[in-house]
């Protein structure tokens, strides 16, 4: 082992803000379903369900927030953007490895470095997550807390129910997507090894 | 009309009529013009404002005879001695043809059904602690209208919030403003009260409610018309589809109206039974999918007078995007978006299974490869 090299890979200010947002999520999801599905769950008091939910969202907010301040503040905001001349190319070379190379101990065809830290699939989707998703579902979320008191935006953006069905597919996306997230997590060269990147912040490289 | 009843079966409800309004009949001597004669004089005041039943009654004796003759009584022939009927006959040969202190008027002598309801309620208990609450503290009594085309706004302007603050109290409920707006009072305070989502038509852009005859206009119709049109399969109620095509009429006659949806209880007797300790507050009453209290859904076409002619409409329209504008949490949620929702999951689930599956599956296929590239790695070294 002592042959592989270390890499400072995820910044403090961003493991702090992954794991708040992790937690932040994990919960929304959870009091999300409490919500919605009142009459079949009974995890937890639906008044208590919906404080806590309002809370932690504005706490996810408030971690998007710090998100967004540290890679506009650093520029390093452009690892989010893929090239799109190379675009799919790699995208193919980056299916191929996760659907058959993998099985086969082939090489991970991307090379994470601190500049350019995700795969074009992953640049891809955590675009949409940040800059689409997630500031979507905080909106949605903002005005479902004060029904009456946004109706006027509401009204504007075409009713209550608009707001809530955005809110709501997204959320399903959310659960789905941090089932699939967590998975992907483990196929580092050992199981373990992205989650302990995130919390030291140093990914071994073999 | 006759004072004897014709007692024939065909016409049987007429004869009911007939003998509730024989009482007026009876005193037709006395008519409100007669009263209006003083009565419509802004500057009749009592003479004595020390009296019995000034906590009762206003000071000025005027009656606005507009006022009066658009009120529900009025309408049903209800005259001036038939509410004060103590009166028996006016003496012109006084300055006051009759009595100077009036017996108070008793709302139920026509009304029990409501007396009987509002006997078993809060209001009526504390006539223990002194306080006399009659009828009209509530309603009003010269210029009482009907309540069905009324916003829950109105409703409770008009009644309970001229006595509470529901701010003051309601702690446990999260989003009052929306609940106050969007649920009458008795909704939770009478759970005995039937009660139904009421809809009316809205106009975002005027911020103004469409009245009944307003809609009839734009369609082109008559009230009577308005049903046999919407309702095309003919079941007395209106579906999706239907209710769709009434938006699309609308949208093509270049109206843009949206469908303000309120829970409100149903004009009954029912809806004074207020009582302590009572009250819906259990959440998953209105905020799951099975709540009892989205079942009954009515489309409104409000009349001048405060009435409204109701149709009925099927509860999946309270599911769909028609009804953009009213959604409660988990109770009117639509099951097409779970579906979707249960999809992704699934979705997401099985691609990870798949993939765990084969990577597990293929554990012993990398183990040789290891195998072999340590072998590899070991010739080398050796050769070396
Ligand atoms: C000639 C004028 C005149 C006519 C006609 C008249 N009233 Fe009056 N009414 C008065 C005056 C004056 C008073 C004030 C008495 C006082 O001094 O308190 C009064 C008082 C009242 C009161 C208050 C009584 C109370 O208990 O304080 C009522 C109710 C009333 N009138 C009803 C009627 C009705 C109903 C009619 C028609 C059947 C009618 N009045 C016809 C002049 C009239
Ligand atoms: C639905 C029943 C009803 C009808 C109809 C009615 N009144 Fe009254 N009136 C009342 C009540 C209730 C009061 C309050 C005092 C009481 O209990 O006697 C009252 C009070 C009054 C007063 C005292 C002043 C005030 O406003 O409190 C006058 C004057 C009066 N009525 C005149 C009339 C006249 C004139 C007519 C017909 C145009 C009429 N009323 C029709 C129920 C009625
Ligand atoms: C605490 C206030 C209050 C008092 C007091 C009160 N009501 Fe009502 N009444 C209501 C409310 C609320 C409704 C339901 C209408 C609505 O949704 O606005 C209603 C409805 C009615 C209706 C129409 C519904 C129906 O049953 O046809 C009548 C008639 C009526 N009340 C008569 C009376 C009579 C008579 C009394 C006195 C015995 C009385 N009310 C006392 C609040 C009150
Ligand atoms: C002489 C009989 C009579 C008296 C007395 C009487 N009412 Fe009425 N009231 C009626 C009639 C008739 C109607 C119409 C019923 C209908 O349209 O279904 C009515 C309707 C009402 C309504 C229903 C409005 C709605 O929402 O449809 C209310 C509220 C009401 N009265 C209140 C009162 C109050 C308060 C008093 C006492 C001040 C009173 N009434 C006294 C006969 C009377
Ligand atoms: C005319 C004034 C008045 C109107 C209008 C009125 N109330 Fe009341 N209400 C009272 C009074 C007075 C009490 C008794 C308070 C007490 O016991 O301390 C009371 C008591 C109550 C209580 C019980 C309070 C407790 O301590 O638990 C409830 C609930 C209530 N009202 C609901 C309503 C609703 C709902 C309406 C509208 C349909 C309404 N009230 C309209 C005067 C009014
Ligand atoms: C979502 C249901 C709900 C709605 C809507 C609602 N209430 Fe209540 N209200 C309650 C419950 C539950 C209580 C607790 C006491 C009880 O059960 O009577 C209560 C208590 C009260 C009390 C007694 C407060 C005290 O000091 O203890 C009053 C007065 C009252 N409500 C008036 C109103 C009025 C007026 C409105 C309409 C603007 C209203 N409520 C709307 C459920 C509701
Ligand atoms: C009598 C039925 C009823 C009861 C009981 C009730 N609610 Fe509501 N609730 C509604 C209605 C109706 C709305 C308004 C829907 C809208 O804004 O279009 C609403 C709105 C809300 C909203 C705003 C979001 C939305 O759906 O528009 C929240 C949050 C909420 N309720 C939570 C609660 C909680 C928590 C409780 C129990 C403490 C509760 N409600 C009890 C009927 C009820
Ligand atoms: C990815 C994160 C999130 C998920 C998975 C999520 C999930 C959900 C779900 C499932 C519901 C129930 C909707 C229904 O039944 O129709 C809901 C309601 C709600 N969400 Fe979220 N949500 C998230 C983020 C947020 C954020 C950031 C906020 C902002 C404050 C927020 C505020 C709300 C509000 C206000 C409601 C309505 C219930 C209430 O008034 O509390 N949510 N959410």
């Amino acid at each position: 082992m002592t042959h592989e090299k270390l890499i400072y890979i995820h910044p403090t200010p961003i493991r702090v803000w992954h794991w708040l947002n992790a937690a932040g999520i994990v919960l929304l999801v959870i009091t999300g379903f409490q919500i919605r599905y009142a009459e079949v769950l009974n995890l937890m008091p639906l008044k208590e369900t919906i404080t806590l939910h309002n809370y932690v969202g504005f706490g996810v907010i408030a971690a998007y927030f710090l998100w967004l301040y540290y890679y506009l503040s650093t520029d390093k905001i452009t690892i989010y953007f893929p090239n799109l001349s190379t675009f799919v190319a790699k995208a193919v070379k980056q299916v191929k490895f996760y659907g058959y190379g993998i099985f086969r101990d082939e090489p991970n065809p991307h090379i994470m470095t601190p500049e350019n830290k995700f795969n074009v699939l992953q640049q891809k989707a955590y675009l949409g997550i940040m800059f689409v998703l997630l500031p979507a579902q905080m909106i949605s979320g903002v005005f479902l807390w004060k029904v009456k008191g946004y109706s006027d935006y509401i009204h504007l953006l075409g009713g209550i129910r608009i707001i809530d069905t955005i809110h709501v597919l997204f959320f399903f996306f959310f659960a789905s997507f941090l089932v699939v997230h967590c998975y992907l997590a483990t196929l580092g060269h050992t199981p373990l090894a992205h989650f302990k990147a995130m919390i030291t912040g140093y990914e071994e490289h073999r | 009309m006759k004072k004897t009843c014709p007692l024939s079966i065909s016409i049987g409800l007429s004869i009911v009529f007939a003998c509730l309004a024989a009482p007026p009949l009876a005193r037709a001597a006395i008519k409100n013009s007669d009263c209006f004669g003083c009565h419509s004089d802004e500057t009749l005041f009592r003479s004595e404002t020390d009296g019995v039943s000034q906590s009762r009654m206003s000071e000025q004796l005027f009656i606005d005879k507009e006022k009066f003759s658009h009120s529900v009584h009025h309408s049903n022939g209800i005259g001036c001695v038939d509410c004060h009927a103590d009166i028996k006959n006016l003496n012109y040969n006084e300055e006051v043809p009759h009595k100077k202190q009036l017996a108070p008027v008793n709302c139920t002598m026509c009304h029990e059904e409501e007396s009987a309801a509002f006997k078993d309620s809060v209001h009526m208990k504390i006539r223990g602690k002194g306080i006399t609450m009659t009828c009209y503290a509530c309603h009003g009594y010269h210029y009482v209208t009907h309540q069905e085309s009324m916003s829950v706004v109105e409703r409770v302007n008009n009644v309970c919030a001229k006595c509470h603050n529901p701010y003051l109290s309601h702690d446990w409920l999260p989003k009052k403003n929306e609940h106050f707006a969007f649920v009458e009072c008795v909704v939770c305070h009478a759970p005995e009260a039937p009660r139904h989502i009421q809809l009316t038509f809205f106009d975002l852009v005027t911020n103004k409610m469409y009245s009944g005859q307003e809609i009839l206009k734009i369609l082109g119709i008559a009230e009577n018309e308005f049903m046999p049109m919407l309702d095309i399969n003919k079941d007395g109620n209106i579906n999706i589809n239907e209710f769709e095509n009434l938006e699309l009429m609308l949208k093509q006659k270049n109206v843009h109206a949206i469908f303000h949806a309120e829970l409100v209880v149903e004009m009954q007797a029912m809806a004074h039974q207020v009582n302590k300790g009572t009250a819906e507050r259990d959440c998953k009453t209105c905020h799951a999918a099975d709540s009892p209290y989205f079942k009954a859904v009515v489309l409104l076409l409000t009349k001048d007078d405060g009435s409204a002619n109701h149709f009925q409409v099927d509860r999946t329209v309270l599911e769909s995007f028609s009804l953009r504008h009213f959604y409660v949490l988990g109770g009117t949620r639509m099951k097409l978006i779970d579906k979707i929702g249960f999809l992704l999951l699934a979705g997401g689930l099985s691609v990870v299974l798949v993939h765990l599956t084969v990577r597990i599956a293929t554990i012993p296929l990398r183990r040789k490869n290891e195998c072999d590239d340590k072998q590899l790695s070991l010739e080398k070294e050796v050769s070396q």
